[in-house]
């Protein structure tokens, strides 16, 4: 029990949850719906840690996995939306349908637009939530299965994954009857939690949010500390090694790949709950970086360190965009940011804080830790 | 036919200009300078300043653009990038916090916007840069109709790239990069200053991509914003033509301008750059080295 009361990490863990938990107090329910966006973001960061920190992957296109899910509830919330109900049909139908529809044709889900039907089973908001985790899940097994499986690694990995967001979000702007293209999906209606209508501006949207938060960051850091994390922790820092010593590691790193897909998924799905839109600017490949620079300030190695970094720059973003003269310099200082912390602090704020409190601790770090800067 | 396969070679040949420096930075480097495409950039930017403030045509923008770009990229290499060999992913990551630095120097007017200044040409609006006399209109080639300013396109590429070769393979200074390229401590070893090379072949790659620069200026409008995209697509040019191979890179530049063209014209715009995407990640899954790669020592 000592150990655990001295443990400042799990400490770490509970006074950023209390903090969550404690922020509806200050009253502020505009800024409430943006830190909620922003947790949204968190979740994205501890993803990328996950694959970028423990396993070396690292992915450029983690952006596809946050689009499949948000656009798996917005296709559900915009067939609750009102705007879908009042198009002359007993079934809702969305409006862009219409509007793209070919003279004649019935105003039917399953066959206004080509492909339409593919909308018929989102009007149950369960099966877009599912959707949203199912869809990223399966793409990322089968990605993983044809990268690892190839012992593909390293930048490789990077533009393989960076070339399918583009792919997929080519094919998403084409699509326009289904998709609404380069607009993306709009004017949504409320997701319905067993009979609570989550308005994104209400409290009880910012609990769902961190309270989702909280179960993923718990259970991300619970899946490192099992066998598996360390597993893929020993692959990271050699593949072949891990691989003489008998481990399928294709079979672990596709895990590992899988889960950081269904949390960017579950991020996604949440975004779309808050911010009440959907469109293709979630699979630019500015996104899936800038995903990536959130992780990397905030410490990649940990889950922790780069959840807050993500929350914390879009914090400060968000204040800087207040100002207007800050708003283009704000992207310069996060470039300048960005290029001192890579160089100097390449384990992030997260690895600085370990390192800080290491040295009060007067515990010494590991030789092998330092060793895993240079890959 | 003939003229689908121009069109081809004209997409195939500003593949390539982007791809020569990345060649040869991440080729021989190591280095994967996502800042590259601002390099592009910049080099349009100076074929825009020289139009205006000193009445310069395209072609003379060309040396100044390689210069500018090439300062630039020594600068850069001494300044983050020597800091980071070896960490490969890191230089992706750094060299991308650059690029925002720079697009922001361009949109800002390197911070004089603040202070109420404007420098005709910057700024986050687009620019345009008139193309000389001689190179407007079409050209009459084997009875075909050609687009004067894409075969100048096409004839510089070609000049750069051959020139390229010329520097890797024939000179004093391209057999130490090609030494660095096959083992960078073995040719430490051997006495070659590896450090100083490398500065050199940055501010090389960058210099090339200056010059890109500046012939797209020719052609499309100048943006603070129009090298984002760019660098993706070098990259996948060089991934598929095979890390540290010259020939590779112009073959798959090649290859995929080629498909990009016929599939858009058969089919339409989209479908061929999603076939271009397509063929690069199939490229990596089946020959992760690349279609041209020697055996690494």
């Amino acid at each position: 029990m000592t150990s655990l009361l001295t443990n400042y990490r799990i400490w770490a863990y509970l006074v950023f949850f209390a903090i969550l938990l404690a922020l509806p107090l200050t009253g502020d329910d505009f800024w409430l719906n943006r830190v909620a966006k922003y947790l949204c973001f968190g979740m994205l960061g501890a993803a990328i840690a996950l694959t970028w920190g423990y396993a070396g992957v690292l992915n450029l296109g983690q952006g596809l996995f946050f689009g499949l899910g948000a656009y798996a509830m917005a296709m559900s919330l915009k067939l609750a939306s009102y705007t879908s109900l009042q198009q002359g049909s007993d079934q809702p139908v969305p409006d862009f349908m219409l509007w793209n529809a070919q003279p004649g044709a019935s105003t039917d889900l399953c066959c206004i637009t080509p492909g339409s039907w593919l909308w018929i089973p989102f009007q149950s908001q369960w099966f877009g939530v599912a959707m949203a985790i199912i869809a990223p899940v399966i793409v990322a097994t089968l990605l993983g299965k044809l990268i690892f499986g190839q012992r593909i690694s390293g930048v490789f990995v990077s533009i393989i994954t960076l070339a399918l967001v583009l792919l997929a979000r080519l094919l998403l702007v084409d699509a326009q009857p289904v998709t609404n293209g380069f607009n993306g999906l709009t004017d949504l209606g409320y997701f319905n939690l067993f009979g609570t209508e989550l308005d994104p501006y209400a409290v009880t949207t910012y609990y769902v949010i961190t309270i989702a938060l909280i179960v993923v960051l718990t259970l991300a850091r619970l899946l490192v500390a099992t066998r598996a994390g360390t597993v893929l922790q020993a692959t990271r820092d050699s593949q072949t090694r891990a691989l003489y010593l008998g481990y399928d590691v294709p079979a672990y790193q596709t895990f590992f790949f899988a889960v950081s897909a269904a949390i960017s998924g579950l991020a996604g799905m949440l975004y779309v709950v808050v911010a009440e839109f959907a469109s293709p600017s979630f699979l630019d490949l500015t996104f899936s970086v800038t995903m990536v620079v959130w992780a990397a300030v905030g410490g990649r190695g940990s889950i922790l360190g780069a959840c807050i970094g993500a929350i914390l720059i879009n914090v400060l973003e968000a204040r800087a965009s207040e100002t207007e003269a800050l708003v283009e310099a704000w992207k310069a200082i996060v470039g300048l940011v960005f290029v001192l912390v890579v160089i100097w602090l390449p384990q992030g704020l997260g690895g600085f804080a370990h390192d800080m409190m290491r040295r009060l601790t007067g515990r010494r770090r590991p030789e092998a830790l330092k060793q895993e800067v240079r890959q | 036919m003939f003229d689908i396969l121009f069109i081809g070679l004209s997409l195939s040949s500003i593949l390539l200009l982007v791809a020569l420096g990345l060649a040869v930075t991440y080729g021989a480097m190591g280095i994967i300078n996502m800042a590259h495409g601002e390099m592009v950039m910049i080099g349009a930017y100076v074929a825009v300043l020289s139009n205006i403030w000193l009445g310069a045509n395209l072609l003379l923008a060309i040396p100044l653009a390689f210069l500018v770009t090439a300062a630039l990229g020594y600068g850069l290499e001494r300044l983050v990038v020597r800091r980071l060999y070896g960490r490969l992913l890191d230089t992706l990551l750094a060299t991308w916090g650059i690029a925002i630095l720079l697009q922001q120097a361009i949109r800002l007017e390197f911070g004089l916007t603040f202070f109420g200044i404007h420098i005709e040409g910057l700024g986050s609006g687009l620019q345009n840069v008139p193309v000389p006399q001689f190179l407007q209109g079409t050209l009459g080639l084997f009875g075909l109709q050609l687009n004067s300013y894409r075969v100048f396109i096409v004839l510089v590429t070609l000049a750069l790239a051959g020139l390229t070769w010329f520097t890797l393979y024939r000179t004093p200074l391209g057999m130490k990069v090609r030494a660095i390229i096959r083992n960078p401590q073995m040719a430490s070893a051997c006495g070659i200053d590896v450090k100083a090379t490398n500065a050199i072949t940055f501010a090389l790659g960058s210099g090339l991509a200056g010059v890109a620069g500046v012939l797209m200026a020719g052609f499309r409008s100048v943006s603070p914003d129009m090298g984002a995209t760019m660098v993706v697509d070098g990259f996948m040019v060089v991934v598929t033509g095979g890390v540290g191979s010259l020939l590779g890179t112009v073959a798959a530049a090649g290859i995929l301008g080629e498909i990009n063209a016929l599939v858009a014209i058969f089919f339409n715009e989209i479908a061929g750059r999603a076939s271009v995407l397509l063929v690069v990640i199939l490229v990596i899954l089946l020959r992760p080295a690349g279609l041209f790669s020697f055996k690494g020592r």
